[in-house]
């Protein structure tokens, strides 16, 4: 009874280790890449921000020490949905580790482990991720923050009690992110066919990632008593259970407010319907669907009425262009960044029009300011976020046949890949705004607006390229290189300010002939310019890249 | 012709392939053999470029590959040892797209692969995504791709993995067909009775280096061994097979 006892938890504990990193596909990796270097980074980032966040709270606590009333919900509720949202994005980057896939069934089932470790090694798993990615998002601001949040009447009792309700609360309220979006896949998984449940589980991983963006970044304020109990905004806060947990907290913490109580309730309900919803549909997925998983192909063959292979300039071009266009439709992952990145931008849209109050509709004459900068962020975002897809590998092993075939120059690549981006990237922004400036502008503003976009992807195409001597999708990754992801968002926020500045002057110069052909003349100059530059560089460049690896002067003293 | 002269290559300074000279001719399929480890692949992968050799050289038609490795590439079709495939594509775009980065004509192409799925088999699955194909459906894209361009050079490294009977013979006829039109064929298996009826020439490697180099018929004369499994056993296997079976089985019931 002991050794087995023993046995099945030295069992758990191997497949635990093994699932946890499931989180990163560590196959993508360069030969230097080092998986934990890959996670620390990650830690890293998240520790930073907390830092971050951290900082205002060391400031008054240097001041009034404690928020008086109601006034620290709002900093509570910010806390709350921000670890919601961050265990609900990795639960929905975790989405494949959920379920026991083909894999884990044909190399643990000729073992001797049960059902049962295997599930909770699973479950142990896909919790310990959120669970740890909150932690390290919460590790200095959770120190700080809980101590302005203790209730006023509480003394020393009170300033005992609030680390463990501010921690319990977030770590409850991610609980009940990850268990929602378990159920949901759950519930898929056993009602749909498993070849339609594999189809339509990638739209719903997106949608789900989408929803959750969007709900981040849109959701109203209401974090007072009047708009807690208003009545017109008891519908929303129905759908919103960042606000149910904020509630918890107050609860907790014994700072509970009359008009808490109801969404205090709704947040046990629902962590409780949420746990067990997700528990049976686990559990019906596991003992249920397990045998029929290994019997039933993936995808099942299919006949195709029309075959779709559409010509992109040359047959290099071409031939790029739709390897592109099929990795980002077809690889989960790949999805998934290009969500994330273009489902921030549109919230962000979402959100710039909200608060300039204004909609993006042609008035007087002219575009919309609105407008302007939604569609220069669009065409930034959409270039650079191929940019960054493009350096996410499919699979390192497959590469082999792109260089044993490769019978023309790397500048004759790095054209193909030139004429993909505009194609994949700038093309469809250039489409969606000509739609849209068809339907409701003056012809000559809308005409320089769209010259000046036009340009503008030239030019975002061009500063991609400088530096990308590659294949989309063929380059090893290098865990240092997740350092860009960050860069870029921290630049975007930044530069929200300048690319408001720029619409607003774009918005000024469009009304008139000589303002629209400077701009475009600008822009025209600005990327023939870049162009030449990457031209230039690519001249140099003999061989494509394969394989990232650190430079020299890093991994060698060159003492040789 | 195709030409390895003192080919070497170290791992960490440990050596994969040691000195190791051959010559295979067109016309002919020269076999190329050795145990697990012996280097076999890590030559075959020098002779398509893509690794890089420590030393020597590989030359093609006498020139060096690394001459113009453009114009080698487009007279070189390969299957690697291991079916690695872009699994997200189906097997007719896959295709598609060794024909567009071969620069191919695009009609020539699509009849080239039409025709070869169909002799093949699996043009009725041509759309289907590669990750449900099975290691023989795999191995047949992989033999496509090598071959529609009708290269001049073609290396096969042990390309009859996961085929069936059906299809281990249609090959087996193919590369004797390929090489009685002129094509350079060498060809890396651990099948020896397969090896034996296709191959008049054998180069034969143990611990990365050349230990045979000769046809099969001379080899036979001069060590005196009547089957090619013989002649292996005597250059290339160091240990005897009975004993360790019998060791393996001692440790497992331990």
């Amino acid at each position: 009874m002991h050794n087995d006892w023993a046995r099945r938890r030295l069992q758990f504990c191997t497949l635990y280790r093994v699932f946890l990193l499931r989180v990163v596909d560590l196959e993508l990796l360069s030969a230097d890449g080092d998986p934990t270097k890959l996670i620390g980074q990650f830690a890293t980032i998240f520790v930073t921000i907390s830092l971050f966040f951290t900082l205002p709270a060391l400031l008054m606590l240097m001041g009034t020490g404690s928020f008086p009333g109601t006034e620290g919900w709002t900093p509570e509720h910010f806390f709350i949905e921000t670890a919601m949202t961050c265990a609900g994005l990795i639960a929905v980057l975790d989405w494949e580790a959920a379920f026991p896939d083909k894999r884990d069934l044909l190399v643990l089932a000729p073992l001797p482990v049960r059902k049962s470790t295997l599930f909770l090694a699973k479950i142990a798993a896909l919790f310990a991720a959120p669970a740890l990615a909150v932690a390290a998002l919460n590790i200095f601001s959770g120190v700080a923050w809980p101590f302005l949040f203790r209730s006023g009447s509480g003394g020393l009792f009170g300033v005992l009690r609030v680390w463990p309700a501010y921690w319990i609360t977030l770590l409850v309220a991610g609980a009940f992110l990850v268990f929602a979006i378990l159920g949901i896949q759950g519930l898929a998984a056993n009602l749909l066919p498993r070849q339609l449940f594999l189809r339509f589980s990638a739209v719903l991983q997106a949608a789900v990632m989408c929803l959750l963006l969007i709900v981040y970044f849109v959701e109203p304020s209401l974090e007072s008593p009047a708009a807690l109990a208003a009545a017109q905004n008891q519908r929303i806060l129905a759908w919103l259970p960042s606000y149910w947990f904020l509630a918890l907290f107050n609860q907790l913490n014994g700072s509970m407010h009359p008009v808490l109580v109801p969404l205090a309730r709704r947040a046990w309900i629902g962590l409780g319907v949420s746990a067990l919803g997700a528990c049976t549909a686990l559990l019906l997925c596991y003992f249920r669907l397990m045998r029929r998983m290994v019997e039933q192909p993936d995808i099942l063959p299919q006949t195709r009425f029309v075959s779709w292979s559409p010509r992109f300039g040359n047959s290099l071009a071409g031939a790029i262009t739709r390897f592109t266009m099929r990795t980002l439709m077809r690889s989960r992952q790949h999805r998934m960044i290009l969500s994330f990145y273009l489902g921030v931008g549109i919230t962000i849209v979402v959100g710039y029009v909200k608060a300039m109050n204004r909609g993006l509709g042609s008035t007087r004459g002219t575009i919309s300011n609105s407008f302007l900068f939604a569609s220069i962020l669009m065409m930034i975002l959409t270039v650079v976020t191929l940019r960054v897809v493009a350096s996410i590998p499919i699979s390192l092993s497959a590469n082999w046949i792109i260089r044993v075939t490769q019978v023309r120059s790397a500048r004759d690549y790095h054209r193909a890949i030139r004429w993909s981006w505009l194609i994949l990237g700038v093309a469809p922004v250039m489409a969606s705004i000509a739609a849209f400036l068809m339907a409701a502008s003056p012809w000559r503003p809308a005409l320089g607006h769209f010259g000046v976009m036009f340009w503008l992807g030239i030019l975002l195409v061009e500063i991609c390229l400088y530096t990308f001597s590659k294949i989309p999708f063929t380059c090893s990754y290098l865990p240092g290189k997740a350092g860009i992801h960050f860069a870029f968002w921290v630049c975007v926020l930044l530069f929200i300010r300048l690319l408001h500045e720029a619409a607003e002057l774009e918005g000024r110069l469009l009304p008139g002939l000589l303002g629209s052909v400077l701009m475009i003349l600008i822009v025209a100059l600005a990327a023939i310019g870049m162009r030449h530059l990457s031209a230039s560089r690519a001249a140099l460049t003999e061989e494509l890249l394969f394989e990232e690896a650190y430079p020299a002067e890093i991994t060698s003293l060159g003492l040789g | 012709m195709l030409e390895v002269r003192h080919l070497r290559k170290r791992y960490s300074g440990i050596p994969a392939v040691d000195d190791v000279s051959f010559v295979a001719r067109a016309g002919e399929v020269t076999g190329y053999l050795g145990a697990n480890g012996s280097g076999k692949s890590t030559t075959m992968k020098m002779a398509t470029g893509l690794i890089e050799p420590t030393s020597g050289e590989i030359l093609f038609e006498g020139q060096p590959i690394k001459t113009d490795p453009m114009a080698y590439r487009q007279r070189l079709g390969y299957v690697p040892e291991e079916p690695h495939l872009y699994t997200h594509l189906s097997g007719m775009e896959y295709l598609v797209m060794v024909a567009e980065l071969r620069d191919i004509e695009r009609s020539c192409a699509s009849a080239r692969i039409h025709g070869l799925l169909r002799l093949f088999g699996i043009h009725g699955d041509r759309d289907v995504a590669m990750s449900s194909y099975s290691k023989g459906m795999r191995q047949k894209i992989l033999l496509s791709a090598a071959l529609m361009h009708n290269p001049d050079l073609i290396l096969l490294d042990e390309p009859f993995s996961g085929l069936d009977v059906g299809s281990s013979l249609i090959l087996r006829s193919l590369i004797k067909e390929l090489a009685a039109r002129g094509k350079i064929v060498l060809f890396s298996s651990h099948e020896l009775e397969t090896v034996e009826r296709l191959c008049s020439h054998v180069v034969i490697l143990h611990r990365g280096k050349v230990v045979a180099d000769d046809s099969i018929e001379r080899l036979r004369v001069l060590m005196a061994v009547p089957t090619l499994e013989g002649i292996f056993s005597q250059l290339a296997v160091e240990q005897d097979s009975e004993t360790i079976s019998r060791e393996i089985a001692d440790l497992i019931h331990a």
